[in-house]
């Protein structure tokens, strides 16, 4: 008799990239056991016992590999280019109901693991609550809770504000209570209205209270940093990735610090530079100016933008030529950037130096590994979770690929993604794309 | 010219149900210009303007108003669980229940909800994110919380309200939120600390009530159990009375004409909510197919099959009285999940309706039942187009309704594969 436990699925392709960065195996196959991935190799060397069942999928023109891990979203968002500050005012019901939209649209375009970033109150841990009840589907969910920031400081209208070491600790405790898997921190302010993004927030004694707190309970950390001294205090802090990680002064001047580059790289620290949420920022003044012309002051801002743009991707580049740990972290649905677009910020660490094979594994194994998911996602190994994604064309030869998501399996199923036309519509286009 | 105004939809079938209770027409035809039904006939009566761009449907079934099921709870979960335990689950969570639930009525056939009871500001909160575009749902008719006493049925909810005063200020409150009708739980029912064979409001609670809610234009609708509190809600000037069981305080059905006689004088819909019954007893068969009952569970399953056939034969009776029923689903209540309207339908065609009078007890008139009935619920020029299409003739059998061909919603065919 044939038990759920006996039964297996066969996935075949074309061509297979297991993401640990040997070339593609021709005629790969992964087989599938308990949702969990048995065998991965050659068609000839991968086969299920002889006589059990087997659910058999073929896709002969295309690749199969590991489903995206994206390490940094905001699912509350819209990524119709309003602020944080009037997204926070929308009731939680909504946020809930938009992020339950936005984890289906990861899910529907082949990222199966999302790191969440800064989701108001308990949103998201609802969402995954209501995940694990299968009322909505969504990819799996490394959650921070709520961003830890400085009063007034950046996303602190999310629900928490921190002063002090001993405070700064009962918040993290709190997180992890509530079901935080890594802490999220505001090292520097940002878009806030109240926050100043070119000045730290917490102080250093705060910082290290919060990473200690984390890591005492096995939970990475995070901070944004728009700016540099929040760049130094987080690398005193022994933060394990930075976001952004932008290089400006206090008085706005653009300074890339060699000298943090390497400590960067001694610390083993993770960077996810954020860069395409940079650029449809500049697509979205784009499209206006096409549809309405700007006003002279969103004419400065996109001027700005393109400048500020050429630096971010000429200090991404100094870091990958380093071999610093540079990865795949969308951050959208933030301002103009809406969720289901992943790839933009793979196609975006290309552009900044990346070979394609790197690109794939800095939104797959090395994602992965940013947020501590390694051991369960991001390859195709035995034994890790079968999130595999199946992909028109070649993605070690263009990220672009990545846009041509033809299959997705979370966990060993085949995903009921709905109508083609339906799916498409998630993708942002370019201006006059 | 490209512009809305010329956007019309011409919706050919082999037969058309307007929903107002007339025979079918064979080869009806329904011209929609926007989001508006502007013609119904026959496609030689039906033509568009001359020159009109026009997009052409035709299909080989039966096209007829979308449906409207009067009794749904969106936030509930039809696997059995009950209220008690469905209200612990957060409110987040619930409204994303609520969303699925709407999403799945839509696809299945259903244009328009009321829903007759939610926790806290659930419903509320899914309506803003359905305007926001955030997700899709049938047109909703909603009254947030029920306004139940102390303790009383579905009081879990969020409104208790004692004596006159409170129970205008609740109404109130509801209609600040964004009420469009108030629900008030004339009786207990399965929540465990109310009554269901007793009445819960006085007479005079209830007239505030209802007065509150008509002075705003909104209708009032009563949850009964039990016999009292049909004749309360009947005093109090209620619209339309659900369950309408015929219990008496000692648990004995007493079916009585002259309280049947009233609810037809006083216009008084009833929605007998048949299936959610059924689907408890279905959900005993199919527990019995994999073993015997205990004997705790055979004797609710032998009360619930009396519960039935009583049901059926007080169903008899108010229809020979005249009074107008009305069909709503109770669904996702009890074991009776969502997307399975037709079941209810079903059911009152074997309580005695032609299939057609439950097509129109499932359109007109429970867009009647819903104050609805200006702008949905038959195929009428000027009404919104909300349409249905499906294989099959369910004036013949009902359970054609099961064969969904196509859905518009304000004159848009419904992508029932969008599961973004």
């Amino acid at each position: 008799m044939a038990t759920k436990a006996d039964a297996f699925t066969l996935v075949k392709a074309g061509r297979l990239i297991d993401a640990n960065g040997g070339p593609p195996i021709d005629r790969g196959a992964v087989l599938i056991r308990d949702g969990k991935i048995a065998r991965v190799g050659a068609q000839n060397d991968v086969a299920a016992p002889e006589g059990a069942a087997v659910e058999t999928y073929d896709y002969p023109q295309m690749t199969l590999m590991p489903g995206m891990v994206d390490a940094h979203t905001h699912h509350n968002g819209f990524g119709d280019g309003r602020r944080g500050d009037d997204l926070v005012k929308l009731p939680d019901e909504v946020l809930t109901l938009q992020s339950a939209r936005n984890a289906r649209m990861s899910l529907f375009t082949g990222v199966t693991t999302i790191r969440e970033n800064g989701p108001k109150n308990e949103t998201s841990l609802r969402l995954r609550d209501a995940i694990n009840q299968g009322i909505t589907v969504g990819p799996r969910m490394v959650l921070n809770g709520r961003a830890v920031a400085i009063i007034g400081g950046h996303m602190s209208y999310f629900g928490i504000e921190s002063t002090g070491p001993v405070e700064a600790r009962a918040h993290v405790r709190q997180l992890i209570k509530e079901g935080a898997d890594y802490i999220k921190i505001t090292a520097t302010g940002g878009s806030t209205k109240t926050s100043f993004p070119l000045l730290p927030s917490f102080n250093v004694d705060e910082l290290m209270a919060i990473t200690d707190e984390a890591h005492k309970f096995g939970k990475l950390t995070a901070t944004h940093c728009t700016s540099t001294q929040g760049i130094v205090n987080s690398l005193d802090a022994g933060v394990d990735m930075i976001i952004h990680c932008i290089f400006k002064e206090p008085d706005g001047s653009e300074n890339f610090r060699q000298d943090l580059a390497e400590r960067l790289g001694e610390q083993g620290t993770f960077v996810n530079p954020t860069l395409h949420v940079s650029r449809s920022g500049i697509w979205a003044l784009e499209r206006k100016k096409a549809e309405r012309g700007l006003t002279p002051a969103e004419q400065v801002s996109l001027d700005e933008g393109y400048r500020d743009f050429d630096v971010r991707l000429e200090d991404s580049r100094r870091m990958i030529e380093m071999g610093l740990k540079v990865i795949t972290g969308s951050d959208s649905s933030w301002s103009d950037y809406p969720l289901g677009n992943t790839p933009y910020e793979t196609e975006c660490l290309a552009m900044a130096g990346y070979s394609p094979m790197q690109a794939l594994q800095s939104v797959t194994r090395n994602s992965a590994a940013s947020i501590g998911m390694d051991d369960r996602v991001g390859t195709l190994e035995p034994g890790k979770e079968a999130d595999l994604i199946v992909v028109d064309g070649n993605p070690a030869e263009d990220v672009n690929a990545l846009w041509n998501i033809a299959e997705v399996f979370f966990a060993g199923k085949k995903v009921d993604r709905g109508s083609d036309q339906s799916v498409a519509g998630i993708r942002q286009r370019p201006p006059g794309g | 010219m490209g512009n809305a105004s010329s956007n019309f939809k011409l919706i050919t079938a082999a037969r058309l149900i307007d929903g107002t209770g007339s025979p079918p027409l064979e080869r009806g035809a329904v011209l929609v210009e926007g989001d508006t039904i502007r013609a119904v006939g026959t496609e030689e009566t039906v033509i568009p303007p001359e020159g009109a761009s026009v997009e052409r449907l035709d299909y080989k079934g039966t096209v007829l108003p979308g449906l409207v099921d009067c009794h749904v709870h969106l936030i509930g979960i039809g696997d059995g669980r009950p209220g008690d335990d469905l209200n612990k689950l957060p409110d987040e969570v619930l409204t994303l229940q609520a969303a699925s639930n709407a999403r799945t009525h839509l696809y299945s056939g259903v244009t328009t909800v009321r829903d007759c009871g939610a926790k806290h500001r659930t419903t509320f909160m899914l309506r803003r994110a359905v305007e926001m575009g955030i997700t899709p749902a049938p047109r909703l008719v909603l009254a947030g919380r029920p306004v139940a006493i102390v303790g009383g049925h579905l009081s879990y909810f969020g409104v208790e309200a004692t004596g006159e005063v409170e129970c205008r200020a609740a109404v109130r409150q509801l209609i600040k939120e964004g009420a469009d009708f108030i629900k008030i739980t004339a009786t207990g029912g399965t929540t465990q600390t109310s009554f269901p064979l007793r009445p819960s409001f006085t007479v005079q609670e209830m007239t505030a009530a209802c007065d509150e809610a008509h002075k705003f234009g909104k209708h009032a609708c009563a949850h009964c159990v039990s016999s009292q509190g049909i004749v309360n809600a009947l005093d109090a000037g209620i619209d339309t009375i659900f369950h309408a069981r015929f219990n008496e305080p000692d648990g004995s059905v007493r079916f009585q004409p002259e309280i049947a006689d009233r609810i037809a004088r006083q216009g008084v819909f009833v929605n007998p909510t048949l299936h959610v019954k059924r689907a408890r007893i279905w959900a005993f068969e199919q527990q019995i197919e994999s073993g015997p009952l205990d004997e705790d569970e055979q004797s609710a399953y032998d009360e619930l099959r009396r519960e039935y056939d009583s049901n059926l034969v007080c169903f008899q009776g108010l229809r020979d009285a005249g009074v107008t029923m009305v069909s709503g689903s109770d669904s996702a209540w009890g074991n009776y999940t969502m997307g399975g309207f037709p079941h209810e339908i079903e059911a009152n065609v074997e309580a005695g309706m032609t299939p057609l009078d439950a097509v129109v007890s499932a359109t007109g008139d429970s867009a009647k039942s819903c104050a609805i009935h200006r702008e949905v619920g038959t195929l009428e020029p000027g009404k919104k187009a909300d349409i249905l299409v499906v294989d099959g003739d369910p004036s013949q059998d009902i359970n054609a309704l099961w064969n969904v061909a196509d859905v518009f919603q304000n004159g848009a065919l419904v992508d029932r594969r969008d599961f973004v």
